[in-house]
């Protein structure tokens, strides 16, 4: 038994084929199970903003029928309202939301017992009776934790200061800041009347089983008013880093299962042509083809059983430290399913490839088998490879179910990998018929490359694919780190001021110089109101459905006006101030108000009116820790106004004595600290830049691993050819020459294949990953590099290959 | 070489001389190490002890390039197995040699050989279209496009049937008549022993001289030494009458001689 289970073992095909099984076992099990700690973590956070699995949204209530239905499982509701909170006589607009006492459902809310403070974590929201509220309510109203504040007849005590709520994310220097108050005192408070605008929303925990249905049966009741969400749809709105690296891990998935395929097909393609004999032998003593198929895999499948449980026991002790190390709670997140797909992967992939060329094997004669004839015939098809590329794609597909996010990238590389080497494959053999004038072993080495499509175009497309895979992983993991470094800088601004005057100026950057903070752009921030769009008013030009989903309608904006765009945003149509008095406009926001480029619009001021024309539209990225503005004026767009300025700082945390001096140097102005939200911020880029260099490194390795079974794989026929040139009298420098011309043949025409690879799929990813085009990058030319190092690796892997003994003919052991 | 009851001895006591445009058999049941003995002959391995010559020249001075260069200049083979590069067709295979040895105009000389041995409708063949005869003939018209002055032959017949084996064998004679080569001849087949000049027969790694065959009024000069002890070169006549072309095995092979 031990013995059957150690013969295969003696060959030097079945050890290749061992590694890859091992190393794809460890690559597939590593990455799924990744895959699956990162999507559970970003359903958490998209979760977290959304408030519960699912959120019921409407200007009302739901009816009973709809509470009936939800009515087992966890909910909590919240109503927001714009309104407005007085303290001696003195008036501030705020968003305000009355919350329940299982308010959140998910996240953590974190509030602080003073002005200076440090944040704390707090399961409950406020207590009835009190009131929480955001840094700017204490600058603008000059209150302190234990004043009594009044909203409509009810008059509450505030007890904490608001540092981070678990769905508050952008626009935390909103012009209406943030107050939390109990539902049980809403009624109190007499502010809801009829007609009063206020958006109720019910957000639902429910566990995956119940979540269809329940969001189905939602879906049958819904009010005109109301609108269900779930996390998918939710999840599609975000750009973040968690959605970046879950769309990366998602195609690292894909790419590492394309790999792991391609690398088991080439060592089982070795491995089989080792067993072709005996297959042959077993037919010439009248074995069946059953017998042999059963004879052959089952030695087979016990031999490489050790090897697949190997490495995925390797992957998941990978990926088990990793959980400890993040200090990511709970078990591993895979499925089942998932779970499966770790432990049979890797045999199935084999049996895949085995199994069809084993068939084949016992369909031709034994004679010719014996004869080594018809060898190439047998094992040689560019089906075959098709599928081992395209099989374990749709698997991971399937697994991530992101082929539809991401299959037509898929398709183009895969199409590109196989496809390329077939339209190279003129060109080498254009070359070896000019070949004659060229020295003998360059000349040798085409002959040697153009003769043999069956060895040369799966070498090539693997080369190929995996030159392309490795650059891209590193360009497009590097592209990631720097993209998320740039959103959030090592000194982002942790603190913003607003409601500052021009005369403030010299106080504020004497104070900063002091502090030696760092500072950030200066902003002009207008108040005003969208009230006309192409002369009409802004309540006929706006459906009344489009109107109560619109914040921005019925609020005062910050307008802002200036000569340079940030470095964030982007143009989708249109030009960045063409002229003067233009604006610039967020594009969500103009496609949610029917906006278009040379619209014509008025807001009303405290200075009177102020007149613009759309210029371009504009993407604007939440997530980043600078101001963000829906319109932008040209330079003088807003002269004349009543203007008050918005700037941020990075300062180091400290005991909130430098913070205290500022207010009191400038008493007027408002301060946000933003640390508690900067460090969530931080934490999940840290995590996500974490588990974007491991996906890099095992899609790397995986690329790795196609490159050497792809090497060794012709190692036993340039074995062969070498003995025969050594028995013609070829000596060991020409031999040299000979590889050396044939790697720099193979890796040169590898490399321009991916080349184009990368050119053709970065615009496709780029535009997938970062919402932008590509930028040219050193990383194109990484396959030229690679190639040249592939070159020299295949050719101190064909040292064996050059020592096989010519003797080994007369043998005819070669 | 190792062995499962210990160290095993192949040759021994092997002591002989071939002279130029002589053609000589070795026979022998299987494993009795004919081609072992052919491989050290042609340089392709090197004994544990004692030494061949080529030419006055010992291969065992030479390093494995050596050995190569001088093969190529002087050698050629005609395989069992016909052992053509699949993927050349039969032009290419025969101008692969001439190729190596740089030689001028290599398409001409091997058009010219495919010729001489009747495939010159076959020049595009590739090897899976020719059958074994003709895959035969073009490895032999590879072998004498070298003009060696030496060719070994390890079972050239072997492979083929009678009709196909009796064609290659017309041609390998005729064609070493012709070009005066030298041959060493490894077969199984008595009757294509029969007619090379020597024949020699390997019986438990010895080599014993069988009655001498047709032809033997050809021979410059053959010396066999059948000894029971292997002696050093040292020991060996003066070889002062030998020809310029000979070849001396004086050996014992073991342990790391293949």
């Amino acid at each position: 038994m031990i013995n059957n289970w150690l013969r295969p073992w003696r060959d030097r095909a079945f050890q290749l084929l061992a590694l890859a099984i091992t190393i794809a076992g460890f690559a597939l099990s590593s990455i799924i199970l990744l895959h699956a700690e990162l999507e559970q973590r970003f359903a958490v956070r998209t979760a977290e903003m959304l408030g519960g699995d699912l959120a019921l949204t409407g200007t009302r209530a739901p009816e009973p029928a709809q509470q009936l239905l939800f009515k087992n499982s966890a909910s909590s509701a919240v109503v927001d309202f714009s309104t407005v909170l007085v303290h001696n006589d003195q008036l501030l607009l705020v968003s305000a939301r009355a919350v329940d006492r299982k308010y959140p459902l998910y996240g953590q809310m974190q509030t602080a017992s003073g002005r200076f403070e440090p944040a704390r974590p707090t399961p409950n929201g406020p207590a009835p009776g009190e009131l929480w509220v955001a840094d700017q309510v204490l600058d603008r109203l000059n209150v302190e934790p234990g004043d009594h504040l009044t909203i409509g007849s009810k008059t509450l005590k505030l007890s904490a200061i608001i540092r981070q709520l678990p769905d508050q994310s952008a626009g935390f220097y909103s012009m209406s800041p943030r107050v939390v108050f109990n539902q049980a005192d809403l009624e109190a408070t007499g502010v809801l009347g009829p007609g009063t605008r206020l958006q109720y929303r019910q957000m639902i925990s429910t566990d995956s089983a119940t979540l269809a249905q329940l969001q189905k049966n939602l879906n049958a009741t819904l009010r005109p008013d109301q609108r269900l969400e779930d996390i998918d749809n939710a999840a599609v709105r975000s750009m973040g880093p968690l959605r970046q690296l879950t769309l990366w891990a998602n195609l690292a998935v894909l790419l590492v299962s394309m790999l792991c395929g391609a690398t088991i097909y080439l060592a089982t393609s070795e491995r089989v042509a080792q067993r072709a004999r005996l297959a042959g032998l077993l037919r010439s003593f009248g074995a069946r083809r059953q017998q042999i198929i059963t004879r052959l895999l089952g030695t087979e499948f016990i031999a490489v059983l050790p090897a697949s449980a190997t490495g995925s026991l390797l992957g998941i002790a990978l990926i088990s430290a990793l959980h400890q190390y993040l200090g990511w709670q709970g078990p591993l997140a895979a499925t089942s399913i998932q779970w499966l797909t770790i432990l049979f992967a890797p045999l199935v992939l084999w049996l895949a490839f085995a199994l069809p060329r084993l068939t084949a094997l016992v369909r031709i004669p034994a004679m010719d088998i014996l004869n080594k004839r018809n060898k190439q015939q047998a094992l040689s098809t560019n089906i075959e490879f098709a599928a081992a590329l395209g099989a374990p794609v749709l698997l991971a597909g399937f697994l991530t179910d992101s082929l539809s996010d991401l299959g037509s990238l898929l398709l183009l590389l895969v199409v590109l990998g196989a496809g390329l080497p077939a339209l190279l494959w003129p060109l080498l053999k254009g070359l070896n018929l000019i070949s004659a004038k060229l020295p003998l072993a360059p000349r040798l080495a085409l002959r040697r490359l153009s003769r043999r499509p069956s060895l040369t175009l799966p070498l090539l497309a693997s080369l190929t694919l995996a030159m392309a895979v490795l650059s891209l992983a590193g360009q497009t993991g590097n592209q990631l780190l720097d993209d998320w470094r740039t959103r959030l800088p090592e000194q982002a601004p942790n603190h913003f001021v607003l409601n500052m005057f021009e005369a403030d100026f010299e106080t504020f950057n004497h104070w900063l110089e002091k502090q030696q903070a760092i500072t950030q752009p200066l902003y002009p921030i207008v108040r005003g109101r969208l009230t006309e769009i192409n002369g009409e008013p802004v309540s006929k030009a706006v459906t009344k459905e489009k109107e109560n989903n619109n914040e921005a309608l019925n609020r005062d904006l910050a307008l802002t006006e200036a000569a340079d765009m940030l470095p964030s945003n982007k143009i989708n149509s249109g030009a960045w101030h063409p002229a003067k008095n233009t604006v610039s406009v967020e594009q969500e926001l103009a496609d949610r108000l029917g906006l278009k480029l040379g619209d014509k619009l008025m807001f009303i001021t405290s200075r009177g009116s102020v007149n613009t024309t759309i210029a371009s539209l504009r993407e604007v990225d939440w997530d980043t820790f600078e101001p963000n503005f829906y319109f932008m004026f040209s330079p003088g767009g807003l002269a004349n106004q009543d203007v008050t300025w918005l700037t941020g700082f990075w300062l180091p945390e400290g005991d909130g004595a430098r913070l205290a001096e500022l207010i009191k140097l400038l008493p007027h102005i408002t301060l946000l600290d933003v640390n508690t939200l900067l460090e969530k911020a931080n934490d999940i880029i840290s995590q996500a830049s974490g588990a974007t260099a491991l996906l890099a490194v095992l899609l790397m390795l995986s690329a790795m691993l196609v490159l050497a079974a792809a090497l060794l794989g012709g190692q036993s026929q340039r074995g062969r050819d070498n003995a025969l040139l050594r028995t013609l009298g070829g000596n060991r420098h020409l031999l040299y020459r000979v590889v050396w011309a044939e790697f720099i043949t193979l890796c040169g025409c590898a490399a321009v294949g991916a080349i184009i690879i990368i050119v053709a799929t970065l615009y496709p990813l780029t535009a997938r990953l970062f919402n932008d085009q590509p930028q040219f990058s050193i990383w194109y030319l990484l396959p030229l590099l690679l190639g040249f190092g592939v070159a020299i690796v295949g050719v101190m892997a064909s040292r064996g290959a050059l020592n096989i003994p010519a003797l080994s003919l007369l043998r005819d052991e070669a | 070489m190792p062995g499962p009851d210990g160290e095993l001895t192949l040759l021994e006591d092997i002591d002989f001389t071939l002279s130029s445009e002589q053609s000589v058999a070795i026979t022998g049941p299987s494993g009795s190490g004919k081609s072992t003995l052919l491989g050290l002959l042609a340089g392709l391995d090197i004994p544990t002890s004692g030494q061949v010559l080529l030419d006055g020249q010992t291969f065992s001075q030479l390093d494995e390039d050596g050995r190569a260069v001088r093969r190529g200049q002087l050698c050629a083979f005609v395989f069992q197995h016909f052992h053509l590069v699949n993927d050349l067709n039969a032009v290419e295979n025969v101008m692969l040699p001439l190729e190596l040895k740089g030689v001028e105009h290599p398409q001409q000389a091997a058009r010219h050989w495919l010729e001489r041995v009747g495939l010159e409708h076959r020049f595009k063949h590739f090897p899976s279209t020719l059958s074994g005869g003709e895959q035969q003939r073009v490895a032999l018209a590879r072998a004498f496009a070298m003009q060696p002055r030496l060719l070994f032959a390890d079972e050239p017949t072997g492979s083929l049937d009678h009709a196909n084996g009796k064609r290659v064998s017309e041609l390998l004679f005729d064609l070493n008549r012709e070009t005066g080569t030298a041959l060493v001849l490894v077969t199984h087949d008595e009757h294509l022993a029969m007619r090379c000049q020597r024949r020699l027969r390997l019986e438990e790694g010895r080599l014993f001289e069988d009655q001498p065959s047709i032809d033997q009024a050809s021979i410059n000069q053959a010396s066999i030494n059948q000894s029971s002890v292997a002696k050093p070169s040292t020991e060996k006549p003066p070889t002062a009458a030998r020809s310029t072309e000979q070849i001396s095995s004086d050996q014992t092979l073991s342990e790391n001689t293949r």
